[in-house]
């Protein structure tokens, strides 16, 4: 089963994560919810899968690029 | 053909009739051309997932539409006087036609020398040469298919000196850039001069997987600075396209490619002295869309999805994305309204909140610069708390670019409308605007503006009431509090300091005919636009 990272689009924190390692997603799910400069951005599943691990914790600190979801298709 | 008098003709023609000897030479190199570099070289280009120039060519332009031009150009092989090979020059050149519109078009023969040209066969083109003078005499838009790496050392031995970098030069390509849409597509690894030569477009693109480009390739890398580096890494699109910003758009393969130049070149006119061509006009201007009305989130914390609202206010089907991985705080799309072609410049605020970035100002900067050579109505949606703040956006020169961009915005003379979907904060708020035109700036009710966010003014304003109060956290919110009451937009366009104030429902309708109407303005000031002064 082929893997994909869901990259962070910005630089920010983890404001809430929503999804739960094995649940599955629909396309365009959203996966985590990411503060970056005051507004709340929401991390999305384009192509829907099965998470497999979620690589932050609520409150750290993201770089753009940075992995933050590993999700299997 | 009428048998001439002249007995020497007579004589000379065979039974297949006259200058059938010369017809069956041109035949025989004809053929050797469309030889190229040979079947082994041929075979080995498509098995690596690469068309060669002439099913290239063939691909993009309308069926049976190319005139070549220079086919003949090549250095023969002879055995005494009877010719009996043609190595051809590798760059494949002529007229054809888009979507039943000129173009000039050329690209390297990488089957020939890896695509590089000698002496004469530099008069084709490549670097500046006849295709790109058909362009410039023509005033028809040029397309070049670059696949090839450069200069070689070896050319040293055989001209016995070494060249002045510049004796293929670049004061045609340049020149081109104010009077004809050129794009460039690299098809192959371009390395040197082609890579540069794909640089000097108003619009780029590469192709995923099988084209590369660089200043130099991974062996002169590690021979300069002992870096280790792949071809993919260091000049794949992941680099080239959305870190560098090098090359605008990638496409998936060739095929996808061919499409999307025939997609650009349907928003461009022939030349800058012509206006875009008007496309269809089928989806009414009064088409409403509910979503509009929904789409921002009272929440200010929240963004939406700004390619959504371009898409719902735009003729149904018409956009086509610049760089859409690159500088992604901001989103440049061509697009049409009933018909007439605009260039969309919204904010992203998925991306840093919409504030600008440096890589944004740069994308918005050429963007401006493109739309307003070619006489493209420029509609900003404007949701920007303005430049990108911080150590980092410092260091990238973030004010520098950003200013340039507001500069280029100021010295374009196309029509600017603003539409104000929510922030419109700063600097970078007042480069979307039509200060030196007509300046309508219309918004919707969402929208609120300042020189600066009141969240992050407040504190530097207040600070000795702020600190003074016994509750200084309570203070701070109270005076935000007050002062958001008379930042609502109604109060502005009470003073008339905002144009108008629309339901969102209407932003198709209206800006459609603004647009119309500007374009009769736009045909009287047709031409090259020379600017002057220095760029910040």
């Amino acid at each position: 089963m082929p893997t994909t990272q869901l990259l962070s689009e910005v630089t920010g924190s983890v404001w809430e994560i929503s999804a739960q390692p094995g649940q599955q997603l629909a396309p365009g799910d959203t996966v985590m919810v990411l503060e970056s400069m005051k507004m709340e951005i929401p991390v999305l599943c384009e192509d829907g899968g099965t998470v497999v691990e979620i690589l932050v914790a609520q409150g750290d600190a993201v770089a753009e690029g940075q992995p933050l979801v590993m999700v299997a298709s | 053909m009428s048998e001439g008098a002249d007995s020497g003709t007579r004589d000379n023609a065979s039974e297949a009739g006259p200058w059938a000897d010369a017809l069956d030479e041109l035949a025989r190199r004809r053929a050797f051309a469309h030889g190229l570099g040979g079947a082994a070289a041929v075979e080995k280009h498509h098995a690596q997932g690469r068309l060669t120039i002439r099913e290239r060519i063939d691909a993009l332009a309308d069926a049976g539409s190319f005139s070549e031009v220079g086919s003949l150009t090549g250095q023969g092989l002879y055995e005494g006087d009877r010719l009996v090979g043609v190595t051809p020059a590798p760059y494949v050149m002529g007229l054809a036609q888009v979507d039943g519109r000129p173009v000039a078009i050329g690209g390297e023969d990488f089957t020939v020398r890896g695509g590089t040209s000698w002496s004469g066969d530099r008069k084709k083109g490549g670097q500046g040469g006849f295709v790109e003078d058909l362009a410039h005499q023509y005033r028809i838009p040029l397309v070049n298919l670059i696949d090839g790496a450069g200069g070689s050392v070896t050319s040293i031995t055989r001209r016995g000196h070494s060249v002045f970098p510049g004796v293929h030069g670049f004061e045609r390509s340049v020149q081109l850039l104010g009077e004809v849409p050129v794009v460039c597509a690299v098809m192959g690894t371009a390395a040197g001069g082609p890579a540069g030569r794909a640089i000097l477009s108003h619009w780029s693109v590469m192709v995923k997987d099988t084209s590369h480009v660089f200043a130099a390739g991974p062996p002169v890398v590690e021979r300069s600075l002992g870096q280790k580096i792949t071809k993919e890494e260091l000049g794949g699109p992941a680099m080239a396209v959305a870190t560098a910003g090098t090359i605008d758009n990638v496409a998936a393969d060739e095929r996808q490619c061919f499409e999307m130049i025939r997609r650009y070149l349907s928003y461009m006119p022939r030349n800058v002295w012509e206006l875009p061509p008007l496309g269809e006009r089928s989806d009414p201007p009064a088409r409403t869309e509910e979503e509009l009305r929904r789409i921002v989130p009272e929440n200010r914390r929240r963004p939406y999805d700004m390619r959504r609202v371009i898409r719902l206010i735009a003729d149904t089907e018409s956009t086509f994305e610049i760089q859409p991985t690159f500088g992604k705080a901001v989103i440049t799309c061509l697009a049409r309204m009933h018909g007439h072609v605009v260039g969309f410049i919204a904010n992203n605020p998925m991306v840093n909140g919409g504030a600008m970035d440096v890589k944004a100002a740069r994308k918005q900067t050429h963007f401006i610069e493109l739309c307003d050579t070619f006489h493209i109505p420029l509609v900003f949606l404007v949701d920007v708390p303005g430049f990108l703040v911080g150590r980092e956006a410092e260091a990238a020169a973030t004010l520098r670019e950003g200013m340039r961009s507001v500069y280029v915005g100021l010295q374009a003379t196309v029509p600017i409308f603003s539409v104000v979907i929510r922030k419109c904060y700063g600097m970078a708020g007042m480069g979307t605007t039509d200060k030196n035109g007509l300046d309508l700036k219309i918004a919707w009710p969402s929208a609120e503006w300042g020189s600066l966010p009141i969240e992050g003014g407040v504190a530097a304003a207040f600070r000795r009431e702020i600190e003074a109060a016994p509750d200084p956290k309570a203070r701070e919110a109270e005076i935000e509090a007050g002062l958001r009451a008379n930042a609502s937009p109604f109060r502005t366009a009470e003073a008339f300091g905002v144009e108008e104030i629309i339901d969102p429902r209407e932003t198709r309708l209206i800006l459609c005919r603004f647009i119309e109407a500007a374009r009769g303005r736009m045909q009287t000031t047709l031409g090259p636009k020379p600017k002057a002064g220095v760029r910040p």
